[in-house]
């Protein structure tokens, strides 16, 4: 039910508009079916097969540029009735809210390209997937590993109205598969561990094999790793790395509100060449890879946009309240409205380099290998001062080649910084995801100068103390 | 609702369930958020829906939909087949079956005590009480952002299983916040009221009127502006002064995700991490000093996760994780509590709605209380000590041991008592090396619970909410990094 059509929401939408008594009104239908399996040794862990769906409405009441004011309510429900109360408890808050002088007019009838579901992704059945646990099951056992997982598919639609004759629908699909391979979990000291993941818009682009190749071999790999020092190091930074910085450029940079309030790397660097020039950044929705929605939480089309070219940085990008104030084009990053939170990109592209993951390696004297970073955060974000440690298989590389596992580290970097002394890019770009902060489409990258400040042992006297 | 959840029950032992139970909600929120005096976001999202939650074969399934009253029956007979459906298609794939401890065929009533329901509160009213609150962050030129923000919710939950449970609960929780963001000498700090991201609790309008918002605009405002030009905070080991908002997060993190079970056991590695805290350790495991008891209460008053039974109709409780300075208990659900011998589950079951299988949460994890004032205890601090408040950011490794805090703002103290601001004091460490560190803890007077509305954990994941109480306390040889 949560999926409907492109004819029957774009009908309900409009049903709800039409009934609405307020001066404007834009309806967001969002419909999910997700399917997922974890598990772990044991065999499948937890399941779900589900569906929700949100209907939002946003109602302005008053006269534009004089008292016009807005607010938003939804309904997990289709039904009428449901609906109704939605549309009642939105202007209710409208009415009793402050008039914002800001609003523009909604906008009109854009034009935006048809989207479909990957049936293989939505067709793809629990047997299906039980046989790729099967796979990771034999393969971890066959190497005395603990394994833990999760494969899900998923379908999403979203459809936006609005009494401006603003009509959108856009259909997407995501397929996941990711394997945490470890070794010694019952000591608490994670002697070795691996990850490996895949992410697509159609199923059949995911092969659970190697999914769970380069999990476990990383975790064999990384048996017994030895402790080094803290301190700067090159690093050659897998896709899922390089996601887990790079994602806080969009959440907090990227976006207009960020700059106009002194809240982003890019104020003072606009237009500089800051980061290295191999380094290339773009927001695209129409990737043809793995696309996103093609439109904005206002229905605005959402415009392919240069964020860094050949290290030199650009933006910011906007939505229709904040193209208006700083006098600049809408961008079609709007997030739905009305939020205290401003645009921002939610489909970042890395565009690839030249090299593969093998020649990164080959070509760093004395440095690290990074499958993953754990529990990335921002301390500051004028230079976009981040930390977290490494996880899933760390690596010391000694005269191009992989030396030694090692144990995880934290580390604690201004990402300006960091993109500033890009050596090399990668040739092949992978889906990559980090928690709370959405996806990106990037290669791995060869940084000098990374800064360690830690290391994440346990000291070997506190294993044995006693009371 | 409770008729749906029974008929999901039915339907999923008449397609050849071994155990089923089903979670019926409906849930109302309300938030308003001003941010430099404009209402940037006004929302009021409604939501029911029915979760139904399987056992056959040795194997979980789980199905959910959305389900008004009108159509429940209906969703509900559909998805009692359905999570059956997939717990068969999982079986072949399962090797040890899942076991569910004990037998838990509660029949109750939950309420959580309100004494004013805050979905009764005029809009105007609230509204009001965030201008006033706003106004009082206003005055300042190097303020950049102003925010003042309010959110309350209801969920009504019906319970049943198969074992013959029937639960009825009502929860509500209600908070708020300020906070002002100022820009001068390079710098952009932010400085916040109760704390950081607000203050949450279970109960009603009651708990917004006591944040007196208001009341604490101005030092928020210029405690922001003063951080832009104040010293950044010395590198080095030195003596660490914790206040609750920041210890909060800091039992959150180090000691209530360590010893989530399924995580210790190794199941929650593909995205939230491994544990140290292993079963190993249970008993015997010096985890603080002596004066260290951290106790898990999910029948605290005011607590986030506060209610009568867990989503498996488990009844709550009061345990010790830590006693003494010693592991000496783990978070438990029923599909848990068997891996370590015990009985019955300690009710740490929850899911974060009606669309989501539950998982084993946190609970509310509190810090006991010790014997000293703060003004006794900042007097007893040496030259150089920290005392540090709000959190700015914070990180910890995958298996719980090695974190680091940015926090607001910092106070050096000078001859026993609070000297100049220090801008991002942020600290690393081990966690039974830090907890070990401890050596006073302020008394009942300083204690206080602080909300965590979105802990995240599962995959996919899912937002819980829980509090934990705490007392500023002093930590020796802190390492403090620039």
């Amino acid at each position: 039910m949560p999926l409907l059509s492109q004819d029957e929401a774009l009908a309900r939408a409009r049903r709800i508009v039409e009934a609405s008594p307020a001066g404007e009104t834009e309806v967001t239908l969002d419909g999910v079916v997700d399917r997922f399996v974890r598990f772990a040794d044991c065999g499948p862990t937890q399941s779900a097969d589900r569906e929700r769906c949100d209907v939002a409405v946003r109602v302005r009441v008053g006269t534009p540029g004089v008292d016009a004011r807005e607010a938003r309510a939804s309904s997990g429900s289709l039904d009428e009735g449901a609906l109704r109360a939605a549309l009642e408890r939105a202007l209710a808050l409208a009415q009793a809210s402050p008039p914002d002088p800001e609003l523009a007019p909604l906008g009109g009838p854009v034009d935006v390209a048809e989207t479909a579901l990957q049936r293989p992704t939505m067709d793809h059945t629990f047997r299906e997937k039980v046989r790729w646990v099967e796979h990771a099951l034999a393969r971890t056992r066959e190497r005395e590993l603990f394994p833990a997982g999760l494969i899900e598919t998923s379908g999403m639609t979203r459809t936006i109205v609005n009494s401006a004759g603003r009509a959108v629908h856009g259909e997407r699909s995501r397929a996941a598969f990711s394997l945490t391979a470890s070794s010694g979990v019952d000591s608490g000291l994670a002697a070795g561990s691996g990850f490996g993941a895949a992410i697509a818009s159609n199923v059949e682009d995911i092969d659970p094999g190697r999914v769970v190749e380069r999990a476990t071999r990383k975790a064999v790999a990384s048996r017994d790793p030895v402790a080094i020092e803290p301190g700067e190091y090159t690093v050659v930074l897998e896709p899922a790395a390089v996601g887990a910085l790079l994602l806080f450029t969009g959440y907090r940079g990227f976006g207009a509100r960020e700059l106009e309030e002194k809240g982003s790397f890019l104020c003072g660097r606009l237009g500089r060449r800051a980061f290295s020039a191999g380094l290339s950044i773009r927001d695209d929705a129409a990737h043809e890879v793995y696309p996103g929605f093609l439109f904005d939480g206002e229905g605005s089309p959402r415009r392919r946009t240069a964020l860094v070219e050949r290290g030199e940085l650009r933006g910011p990008v906007t939505d229709a309240r904040w193209a208006k104030r700083l006098g600049i084009a809408n961008t079609g990053h709007a997030r739905p409205q009305p939020s205290a939170r401003g645009p921002a990109p939610e489909n970042l592209v890395v565009a690839p380099g030249d090299a593969s993951l093998e020649e990164l390696v080959a070509g760093v004297e004395r440095g690290l290998l990074v499958t993953q970073l754990h529990c990335t955060s921002m301390i500051e974000p004028l230079g976009l001062t981040l930390t977290g440690t490494t996880r899933n298989g760390t690596f010391l590389i000694e005269d191009g080649s992989l030396a030694a596992p090692v144990r995880n580290l934290r580390f604690t970097q201004s990402l300006v910084e960091a993109l500033g002394r890009v050596r090399r890019v990668g040739r092949e770009p992978e889906v990559a995801g980090a928690p709370f902060s959405g996806e990106i489409v990037c290669p791995a990258l060869c940084i000098d100068g990374f800064r360690f400040t830690s290391t994440t042992d346990l000291r070997a006297p506190a294993l044995s103390s006693r009371p | 609702m409770m008729d749906a959840a029974e008929i999901a029950v039915d339907a999923a032992l008449a397609a050849g369930a071994d155990y089923a139970d089903a979670r019926a909600c409906r849930t109302s929120r309300e938030s308003l958020t001003l941010r430099n005096g404009a209402l940037a976001s006004a929302r009021a999202p409604d939501e029911a829906g029915l979760g139904v939650r399987v056992l056959k074969g040795g194997v979980l399934g789980f199905a959910a939909a959305p389900a008004t009253p009108a159509e429940a029956s209906r969703v509900a007979r559909e998805l009692g087949r359905r999570a059956a459906r997939v717990a068969a298609d999982l079986a072949p794939a399962r090797g040890e079956p899942v076991v569910l401890a004990g037998s838990e065929g509660e029949v109750g009533e939950y309420a959580t005590p309100v004494e004013i329901d805050p979905f009764r509160v005029p809009l105007e009213e609230k509204l009001d009480l965030l201008r006033s609150a706003d106004a009082a962050l206003q005055g300042a030129p190097e303020t950049v952002v102003r925010l003042a923000h309010l959110g309350l919710r209801r969920r009504e939950q019906f319970q049943a299983s198969s074992e013959g449970a029937r639960v009825h609960q009502v929860l509500v929780r209600s908070g708020g916040g300020i906070a002002s963001t100022a820009a001068a000498h390079g710098q952009t700090e932010r400085r916040s009221h109760p704390a950081t991201g607000g203050d949450f609790r279970s109960g009603g309008f009651e708990h917004v009127l006591s944040l007196d918002l208001a009341a604490h605009g101005a030092r928020v405002r210029d405690e922001a502006v003063a951080l832009c030009a104040a010293d950044p905070c010395p590198a080095g080991r030195r003596t660490l002064i914790a206040g609750g908002n920041p210890l909060a997060l800091q039992i959150h993190e180090s000691v209530g995700h360590a010893t989530e079970l399924d995580r210790v056991l190794g199941h929650e590695a593909d995205l939230a991490g491994h544990s140290f805290a292993t079963v190993d350790k249970l008993g015997s495991f010096r985890y603080g000093s002596p004066i260290v008891d951290l106790v898990a209460d999910s029948t605290v008053p005011g607590g986030l996760d506060t209610r009568a039974f867990d989503d498996e109709c488990v009844p709550s409780g009061r345990w010790h994780v830590v006693a003494g300075g010693i592991l000496v208990g783990y978070h438990t659900s029923r599909e848990w509590a068997g891996r370590l011998g015990e009985a019955r589950s300690r009710a740490a079951a929850r899911a974060e709605g009606w669309y989501d299988p539950p998982i084993l949460r946190i609970t509310n994890l509190s810090l006991e209380p010790g014997e000293w004032t703060l003004e006794a205890l900042i007097a007893d601090t040496e030259d150089g000590a920290i005392l540090v408040d709000g959190v700015k950011t914070w990180s910890i490794d995958e298996r719980r041991l090695n974190f680091q805090f940015t926090c607001e703002i910092g106070r050096e103290i000078r001859g026993g008592e609070l000297g100049r601001i220090l801008r991002s004091p942020t600290y690393q460490g081990s966690t039974p090396e830090f907890w070990r560190s401890c050596d006073a803890i302020c008394n009942a007077q300083h204690w206080a619970l602080f909300g965590i509305t979105n802990c995240a954990k599962g995959n996919p994941m899912q937002a819980a909410e829980m509090s934990h109480g705490a007392a500023p306390a002093r930590f020796r040889d802190v390492l403090f990094v620039r």
